[in-house]
């Protein structure tokens, strides 16, 4: 027993291992070494021809490459924060609430039940200038006149790409913020209320620390799942306008499979993949820091 | 006015205030999935109505019998797509939770070097965009002859669902009292007897919530699906929501039909699993 127990882990763990390898590690290293060729869907055997780093540097030179990458980092900054804030907001209304608090949680779910795909298309419904239900009613409330036209100006569907993403997101940080309000013991915040603290400051210093590594969860597994926006903007614009949305996956997506440059686009797909586990790595640190400031609640 | 009563009118003002932000928020969530609702139970000249036609005049469920109809009538395969979502979905969700319990396993109850560092490099794994992903394995599955198979994607799934899983499961296993299973195996059970008889059965409704978890990762995703698969014989439903887009002209209705098919399951499972999932989640793997 004892000569098989270091290894036993090992054992459990091999399962996951072999999978992962077979259907992610070993591909991409695949589509690493494929970055260093010019393969083209069409030519097979350009595929045995290396070029190097040629792919990057052309990457690197490409100006619509660095508007999607920037465009993508935008969209996610501004994104994971409101989503965080609305999700801290919309947690302490329904912690508040006195009555019908399980109703209030489950309504709260709702969205992340949508599949990405699903919210893409409800809010392109939504969202379009002719029949979609935001204009109808602003039209109908006498707000605008016109149609404005959402999906078919850049910078609006910009913003209506971010509104479809953060309705479809914030409520991961909602529930895992509302399971910190809930589990945070009572005492301290009536110690600050008799110290004199605002409610602010009760805020400030007594809840939010507390609530913190909710929050960072909730990031970190959000954080996993940034590139599900592919799915939103593929259905809402498809990187349109005049690649006006083109974030970073759609690029990808177009090159590999509308031009067929596969090398290419592996190359921007080591791009993204970068950004994804910057994205990661810097939310998992984060909630280690505040794991152990915390320390001994849990 | 004394200062007594000043004070009950600012109450009751912050009462009001709080009310409306409570219902606007909600109303917002709610409303993008209750209006495709609506709009597939109306007729479309209702939907292309100008001026907006508020509410329905008529309920009818013709876009559900079209979809549902085949492909004769001017629908898409929903069956078979449905169909396909089915089998790859359930088959992915186990052989994942399978292969999730087993590392939960260990990362609950084993110590060993580099605990942190393993299960950070599975969770990157699962950052990798499926966009990304489905550059090497298109190319990969065409040469084996898996590209648009049901196993294909099955095996993609399963490799997409075995990180969170893990940290799911491992949260669940951490809530059971290691204590348990000690007592049983000085009773006299062996470890694999403890695990199965007593670890298993309480952690039983959180590996549940995982699995349903899991499943609606594979329900809703579209990225890998749509270029690993191209026919009726393995679309899945999200893939099959863009077979409308296709056409020139948008069928509103028919998309929001659609939609609540895709919906429905999701929903339910969802209601089933919420009061564990957040359990798994915050008493998971990072708590070192």
């Amino acid at each position: 027993m004892k000569g098989f127990k270091p290894s036993a882990p090992f054992l459990l763990l091999l399962p996951a291992g072999i999978v992962l390898a077979a259907v992610v590690v070993v591909p991409l290293l695949l589509s690493l070494y494929s970055s260093f060729t010019p393969f083209r869907l069409t030519k097979p055997e350009t595929f045995y021809v290396f070029i190097g780093i040629r792919n990057y540097l052309s990457i690197l030179s490409n100006t619509d490459f660095w508007w999607a990458f920037g465009r993508t980092v935008l969209l996610l900054t501004i994104a994971l924060n409101l989503e965080m804030l609305l999700g801290l907001g919309l947690a302490m209304l329904v912690e508040k609430a006195t009555r019908g608090q399980r109703i209030l949680r489950t309504l709260m779910m709702f969205p992340m039940m949508f599949s990405p795909i699903l919210v893409g298309f409800q809010f392109k419904f939504m969202f379009n200038d002719n029949i979609g239900l935001v204009n109808n009613a602003l039209q109908s409330l006498g707000i605008t006149r016109d149609a404005i036209p959402w999906l078919i100006e850049g910078h609006l569907a910009f913003i209506a790409i971010s509104i479809a993403e953060i309705w479809s997101s914030t409520a991961i940080f909602a529930i895992l913020i509302l399971a910190g309000l809930l589990a945070m013991p009572k005492e301290p915040i009536e110690a600050a209320r008799v110290d004199g603290c605002t409610p602010w400051q009760t805020f400030r210093y007594v809840t939010w620390p507390f609530v913190m590594p909710f929050a960072y969860i909730a990031m970190t597994i959000r954080s996993l799942d940034v590139a599900r926006a592919y799915d939103i903007v593929k259905i809402m614009t498809d990187g349109g306008p005049a690649g006006r949305t083109e974030l970073l996956w759609t690029l990808v997506a177009r090159t590999a499979y509308s031009d067929g440059r596969m090398g290419m686009a592996n190359a921007m797909a080591y791009f993204s993949i970068l950004l994804s586990i910057a994205f990661t790595v810097y939310f998992f640190n984060k909630l280690a820091a505040a794991r152990t400031q915390i320390g001994a609640e849990w | 006015m004394d200062e007594n009563s000043s004070a009950r009118l600012k109450r009751r003002l912050t009462g009001i205030v709080y009310r409306i932000g409570l219902f606007l928020a909600m109303l917002t969530i709610c409303l993008p999935g209750l209006w495709i609702v609506i709009s597939s139970l109306r007729p479309t000249v209702e939907i292309m109505a100008k001026p907006p036609v508020w509410i329905p005049q008529e309920i009818s469920f013709d876009a559900y019998v079209a979809m549902f109809s085949g492909i004769g009538k001017g629908g898409i395969p929903v069956i078979e797509y449905f169909r396909n979502s089915l089998i790859i979905s359930v088959t992915s969700t186990v052989i994942a939770v399978a292969i999730g319990m087993a590392g939960g396993y260990a990362f609950a109850r084993y110590r060993f070097r580099g605990k942190s560092s393993v299960f950070l490099g599975l969770m990157l794994t699962r950052t990798v965009p499926g966009i990304a992903l489905s550059l090497p394995l298109f190319f990969l599955y065409v040469r084996l002859g898996i590209i648009d198979t049901h196993f294909g994607l099955i095996l993609a799934y399963v490799a997409l669902n075995v990180p969170f899983t893990i940290w799911l499961i491992d949260g669940f296993f951490r809530q059971v009292p290691k204590d348990l299973a000690e007592a049983a195996q000085i009773d006299g059970c062996t470890r694999w007897q403890a695990f199965w008889q007593v670890e298993f059965p309480l952690a039983g409704p959180g590996i549940a919530s995982a699995a349903i978890f899991a499943f609606l990762t594979c329900w809703n995703e579209f990225a890998l699906a749509s270029q690993l698969t191209r026919s009726v014989s393995a679309k899945t439903l999200p893939v099959g929501l863009l077979d409308y887009t296709a056409e020139f002209t948008i069928d509103w209705r028919g998309m929001c039909a659609l939609a609540v098919v895709m919906i429905i399951p999701a929903l339910t499972l969802t209601y089933i699993v919420q009061k564990h999932l957040v359990g798994g989640l915050t008493s998971g793997a990072v708590k070192g």
